[in-house]
């Protein structure tokens, strides 16, 4: 267990280097800059800024000077919010979208598995059926209409949740979880029944039914867990899936997560900030691998080998 | 009166009627056993009582006093959990993954409803059953346990809560050849020193003669005979029964006639094959060392050995369809190279047939298009008329009619399956096959038919053959010589006969001990 960690944790270097880097180049390929405005700045003073930003130079020497600073934990000064560093930004943001994200992934399990499993259970039947179809609508359906739809009918018409901000308490959480949750367990449902409707046909199922056991045992303790398999290896594609969901649905209630300086950077060019974005979201994905691998463990004992 | 009996039974699936007029009785400290070709019936007789399988039970089945027919939900858990125990065919899959072994006993010794037992207990159970090392391993998975442990494992949680009535189906059948003879002993002895009653499932009368004191054979969803075990196997009245008996070889029937071997055709030196190990660990696991054989034409020559002898490994390199790692495989006099290096006429000269053979068929394919494949690799240069009428040819070598050229691979049964595969063998006319365990997986009526069209072939092609088994006695009547394997090396060679009238290693000894 250890072993597979440390063996991931050594692996994520490299991994992370690269994304950076890929990232680096790919954003300095795109045409523009920082400093374009409606009107040109003149020349002597774009020239000026470069030189202090250091984008004068070689550009494999930029990405050197980026790559040390941030070994020292420095993700350097944004270029447009002119007076924050990208660390005070990423500080900001990343406690709402964090929140946001992890509460998605609750409920979105909570719901995905618990209608999987009762679908399962009624394999065949319409609860079954509509619960798949419920499953199939919630999967297709994009945040961006989800998100102003609950926006529509909870704030505006109902008036029961706030519609945009973090406001007070608890409430203004509410629906940019449940539109963020949404698809994933949709998704997490229709495995959760798979995984379910492979696994009950198995020999260990008919041992513990040979052992006089009631349903309900033989259903959990000898046949979630391994349906549950499919789910885990799906956790670390949803976690990537939700960072970048983040990204809209911040944007439609007007949460001033880390997805807002994202779009933001990337449309000003804000070279630093959009890289500590990436950094940070490629590090949480690696991390939420990681995560889910150690969950797979623990489903299947046999995945611990090797 | 007997404490397990079931009176003129008849199962439907789905409305269709599988099984019809079995009976069956068990006494309290005898076995009873079911033998029966795949498809009988005989396991659905066995489970279906207890609701184990989808099927619908009708007639009059009494277990100790309580009628399962008419019995409620409560009712049939109750006999399931204090009264019956079971071991099922696959021990691999029979365990639930993600609990520890301990967890699953204690599960099962719980079963009727006595308090949780101790760990000191539990530890006792295994040990019981011959499983060593008792307190460590209740803290394993069962994947960390061989194919052999966990069946004793099965049997340790099936007798726990001390059931009445123990039923058995198929619980050597996918275990390796030294070990049935082990578990057998071990039912036995459990059943005498608890006075259980058994039913025991089979599909080969071999492995349960002396064993059961009642045998029932089964054929259809039909009883075709039952009786003593004694009086049943000298005196045999049905037809079905006779064939059974004449399908199962033994080592004390008379020795066949094989025909003349020529020269040497292909010769094996100093083979051995390593693979690294799995995962980060270093070192290399050595599959097989330092082998020599050699095969002469016309001659078949039986490749013996348990699981994990590396058997099929040395096929595999001798067929140039798996690593060598060093060693040399020479074809009348030349070096064959590595299999990569391999030419397509070289390919063309020995041709491989798997073990599984519905696997071994691409489901997609129509039984036309995987004969004719090797055709299309090997000569390519054949017109497509001509590889029609190869294919024709290769079906009707094999016993197969022309209507089974669109068939699909799902559609046909276990011995059709092994026939295309062999016809696919011989289509592209190979000088040597290799048969990895190719009859292991066939019922015995089946599969030696299998074994008689080898021969057959052998001698109208004048082929040479490896055959690759755990199982001697059916070597015998195909091989003219033997080489046993055990942890990748020759522990003994010789003459088929010589080495089964004496042989002189001890892995031999066991082999034929577990015929």
């Amino acid at each position: 267990m250890l072993a597979l960690v440390a063996r991931r944790l050594m692996t994520a270097v490299p991994t992370l280097l690269a994304i950076i880097l890929a990232s680096f180049f790919l954003m300095r390929l795109a045409p523009g800059g920082p400093f374009d405005g409606e009107r040109p700045l003149p020349p002597e003073t774009q020239a000026a800024l470069q030189a202090a930003y250091g984008l004068d130079k070689p550009l494999w020497e930029q990405a050197w000077i980026y790559v040390s600073r941030l070994v020292q934990g420095d993700f350097g000064p944004s270029l447009v919010y002119r007076d924050f560093t990208v660390s005070e930004l990423v500080a900001q943001g990343l406690p709402i979208s964090l929140t946001l994200g992890g509460l998605a992934i609750i409920l979105a399990l909570f719901i995905g598995i618990s209608a999987g499993l009762f679908a399962a259970v009624q394999a065949g039947k319409a609860a079954d059926k509509a619960i798949m179809m419920f499953a199939t609508v919630a999967t297709a359906l994009p945040t961006f209409v989800t998100g102003p739809a609950l926006a529509l009918f909870f704030g505006l018409w109902l008036g029961l949740l706030p519609v945009s901000g973090t406001g007070e308490g608890w409430s203004w959480l509410i629906m940019p979880v449940v539109a963020l949750a949404l698809p994933v367990s949709g998704a997490i449902a229709k495995l959760t029944r798979a995984g379910l409707a492979t696994v009950l046909k198995q020999d260990h199922i008919r041992t513990a039914k040979a052992r006089g056991l009631p349903e309900t045992k033989i259903l959990f303790k000898h046949g979630l867990r391994p349906a549950l398999v499919p789910v885990a290896s799906y956790l670390g594609p949803a976690a990537a899936g939700l960072l970048t969901g983040a990204v809209v649905v911040e944007t439609v209630f007007g949460l001033p997560g880390l997805g807002r300086y994202f779009v933001q950077g990337a449309l000003n060019r804000d070279y630093p900030l959009v890289l500590g974005v990436v950094t940070l979201y490629a590090a949480l994905i690696i991390l939420f691998n990681l995560f889910a691998d150690l969950i797979y463990g623990w489903l299947d004992p046999r995945m611990r080998e090797g | 009166m007997s404490i397990y009996e079931i009176r003129d039974m008849a199962i439907e699936i789905d409305g269709k009627q599988l099984v019809e007029g079995v009976n069956i009785a068990v006494e309290a400290g005898q076995c009873t056993a079911i033998i029966g070709a795949s498809g009988s019936g005989k396991s659905l007789s066995c489970l279906t009582p207890f609701g184990l399988t989808p099927g619908v039970a009708r007639g009059s089945i009494t277990l100790d006093g309580i009628d399962l027919i008419q019995a409620d939900a409560h009712q049939m858990r109750d006999a399931r959990s204090r009264l019956t125990g079971f071991v099922f065919q696959q021990p691999l899959t029979a365990l639930t993954p993600h609990l520890t072994i301990g967890a699953q006993l204690q599960e099962a010794a719980a079963q009727a409803g006595p308090p949780r037992s101790s760990r000191h207990e539990l530890a006792q159970r295994l040990e019981r059953v011959g499983l060593s090392r008792a307190d460590e391993r209740l803290d394993q998975f069962p994947h960390r346990l061989s194919g052999g442990e966990r069946q004793r494992v099965m049997i340790a949680a099936a007798i726990a809560h001390e059931p009445k009535l123990l039923i058995a189906d198929e619980p050597t059948s996918a275990l390796d050849a030294s070990l049935r003879g082990e578990i057998m002993a071990l039912l036995d002895e459990l059943r005498l020193e608890r006075g259980l009653a058994m039913l025991l499932v089979s599909h080969d009368l071999a492995s349960v003669e002396g064993h059961a004191d009642q045998l029932i054979v089964m054929d259809q969803g039909r009883v075709v005979e039952s009786g003593p075990t004694a009086s049943l196997i000298t005196k045999p009245q049905k037809e079905y029964t006779k064939r059974l008996m004449a399908a199962s070889a033994r080592l004390d029937e008379p020795a066949p006639q094989l025909q003349e071997v020529g020269d040497i055709l292909l010769e094996a030196e100093a083979v051995a094959v390593t693979f690294p190990r799995p995962g980060w660990r270093r070192g290399k696991i050595k599959a097989v060392t330092d082998i020599g054989l050699h095969v002469r034409e016309g001659e078949a020559l039986a490749i013996v050995g348990g699981s994990g002898s590396g058997k099929s490994t040395l096929g595999k390199a001798i067929a140039g369809i798996g690593p060598l790692t060093s060693g040399t495989i020479r074809w009348q006099g030349q070096p064959l190279p590595e299999r990569r290096a391999r030419t397509v006429a070289m390919r063309a000269l020995i041709q491989p047939v798997f073990q599984d053979p519905v696997a071994s068929l691409d489901p997609q394919w129509k039984v036309r298009d995987i004969v004719a494949e090797p055709i299309k690799h090997l000569q390519p240069e054949i017109l497509r008329k001509d590889r029609d009428a190869m294919v024709l040819k290769a079906l009707e070598d094999v016993e197969l009619g022309e209507d089974y050229l669109s068939r699909m691979p799902t559609s046909l049964s276990g011995g059709q399956a092994q026939r295309v595969a062999i016809a696919r063998a011989i289509v592209a006319s190979p000088r040597l096959l290799v048969l990895d365990e190719a009859t292991s997986a066939l019922d015995p009526l089946v599969g030696s038919s299998i074994l008689q069209l080898l021969r057959k072939l052998q001698q109208t092609k004048n082929l040479s053959i490896i055959f690759i088994t755990h199982d001697i006695a059916s070597a015998r009547r195909l091989c003219h010589r033997i080489v046993v394997l055990d942890e990748g090396a020759v522990v003994e060679t010789g003459d088929m006969d010589l080495v089964i009238r004496n042989p002189q290693a001890v892995t031999t000894q066991k082999l034929i001990a577990a015929s």
